[in-house]
């Protein structure tokens, strides 16, 4: 080893250059592999819009989401479609996009999210005869640790759960985590709005589904998610319209 | 220049007489999170591997420029900086094992064997030894995970690489799964079997008794 290694010069020397040549590297790789990052990201909120849809096991995202949803904005306010593309919209971004959002005010923000985007995409699935059979809405909500992302699917009658999916949170795995578990997200299909979480004791009753055993918070706020986005400070008066035919 | 002798003691040994988790027991932490399914502790493998070995060689062709004084965290940036470059490849690349694999490739620069490796060699070796004692390392590491992966998945869903091999009974076949197996402490006991098999050959890995 050289004796002046230890001056300062030389210590301050390699520590910014190394500084450097790593800062470099890494924004080279972040940059380069971003395109290929986001189109993964894209297609990985299709592959849960088609699953909340009742497509699992799905090969080629990009075809089946193109042949079986269709992507709509609508105006959160007036619940009408309006003409956007869909594909602007994300859903953890977005909502800080000051043109495109507004703060909600303490009272209304059941969910946690602090603040929304003032129009939306939702996603309609078809069946063989053309007609929407299933209308797939966005959620998001404040869980135990951070915000939940999710799906909720609700049959054209607007009451009827028909799939309730989570793609990403911060619950704590094992306990909260299991949102994600396909045993406990089947339990909703078939419940009908509004829905209760109770503690073991929902049965066959309609309006009600047992939380999570030992994530009272996390099953507090996806309760919380689910009234917020179907009542009238979320997609109400595009769920009004529906049953008012906007979809025929 | 080292020989071909050194230069295979040097790449083969940590496989099996020099093992990182069996006998230096670092990096266990990861062995016991990622293991529950053969693709996710193959990723998990070859990501811990090219750390290793990279981070290895950059610090060891720099190592005569490195002050002492701060060596730990010119190590610590090299290797963290590598990790993301890893981290960043896997989103882009298989995302949906980059899901699941989440924190613990991050975890990579707290792992031990990386950090143990470039402090321990690295820094008074030439990088060609010090790039092979890393594959060398990352072998080791990948013996145990692959094994307790392997294990892991056959016995807790029945599959390898996702594929079936041992029906299930709740998909109208025979086998009932361990669900311990699919538990992380279930990686303690393998890994324990594991150092018992290897020490039962190799006696000189037995601890002396006190």
């Amino acid at each position: 080893m050289s004796s002046n290694n230890e001056s300062i010069g030389k210590t301050l020397g390699v520590v910014v250059g190394l500084c450097l040549v790593c800062a470099v590297v890494v924004s080279v790789a972040s940059v380069q592999l971003r395109p290929l990052q986001k189109a993964n990201k894209a297609q990985d909120v299709q592959r849960n819009i088609l699953a909340a849809a009742g497509f699992n096991d799905v090969t080629n995202v990009e075809e089946m989401f193109g042949q079986n949803i269709e992507a709509r904005v609508v105006n959160m306010e007036t619940g009408e479609f309006v003409e956007q593309d869909h594909t602007t919209f994300d859903f953890e971004s977005t909502k800080f996009d000051a043109k495109r959002s507004f703060k909600l005010d303490k009272a209304d923000d059941k969910a946690g999210i602090q603040r929304m985007t003032d129009h939306s995409p939702v996603y309609l699935s078809k069946d063989a005869s053309g007609q929407v059979s299933t209308i797939i809405l966005p959620i998001q909500g404040y869980g135990l640790w951070g915000i939940m992302y999710g799906f909720i699917a609700l049959d054209k009658d607007t009451e009827t759960v028909k799939a309730i999916k989570f793609y990403k949170h911060n619950e704590t795995p094992g306990l909260g985590g299991e949102i994600e578990n396909p045993k406990w997200t089947a339990t909703w299909v078939g419940k009908s709005l509004p829905i209760t979480l109770v503690k073991g004791t929902a049965g066959t009753d309609k309006h009600k589904v047992d939380g999570l055993s030992g994530a009272t918070l996390t099953s507090v706020g996806v309760g919380n998610t689910v009234d917020f986005w179907t009542s009238n400070k979320g997609f109400g008066p595009f769920l009004a319209n529906v049953r008012n035919g906007a979809l025929n | 220049m080292a020989n071909t002798k050194e230069m295979k003691d040097v790449l083969f040994g940590p496989v099996f007489a020099n093992n990182p988790i069996a006998l230096q027991v670092l990096g266990i932490c990861s062995a016991l999170a990622v293991t529950s399914s053969l693709k996710n502790a193959l990723i998990m493998s070859i990501a811990l591997t090219l750390v290793t070995a990279f981070s290895s060689l950059f610090i060891s062709i720099i190592r005569n420029h490195i002050p002492s004084s701060v060596r730990i965290i010119v190590q610590m940036t090299i290797i963290a900086s590598l990790v993301i470059v890893v981290d960043q490849t896997l989103q882009a690349f298989v995302y949906a094992t980059a899901k699941e694999l989440s924190v613990f490739v991050g975890l990579i620069i707290t792992n031990c064997i990386v950090m143990g490796r470039a402090e321990a060699y690295a820094m008074k070796s030439p990088p060609l030894m010090s790039f092979l004692d890393g594959i060398g390392n990352g072998l080791g590491y990948s013996v145990v995970l692959l094994t307790v992966g392997f294990i892991r998945e056959l016995g807790g869903s029945g599959t390898l690489f996702g594929a079936e091999i041992l029906p299930l009974v709740s998909e109208g076949g025979w086998y009932q799964p361990m669900g311990l197996l699919i538990l992380p402490p279930s990686s303690f006991f393998i890994i324990g079997f594991f150092i018992w098999v290897l020490r039962t050959y190799k006696k000189d890995q037995v601890e002396a008794k006190a």
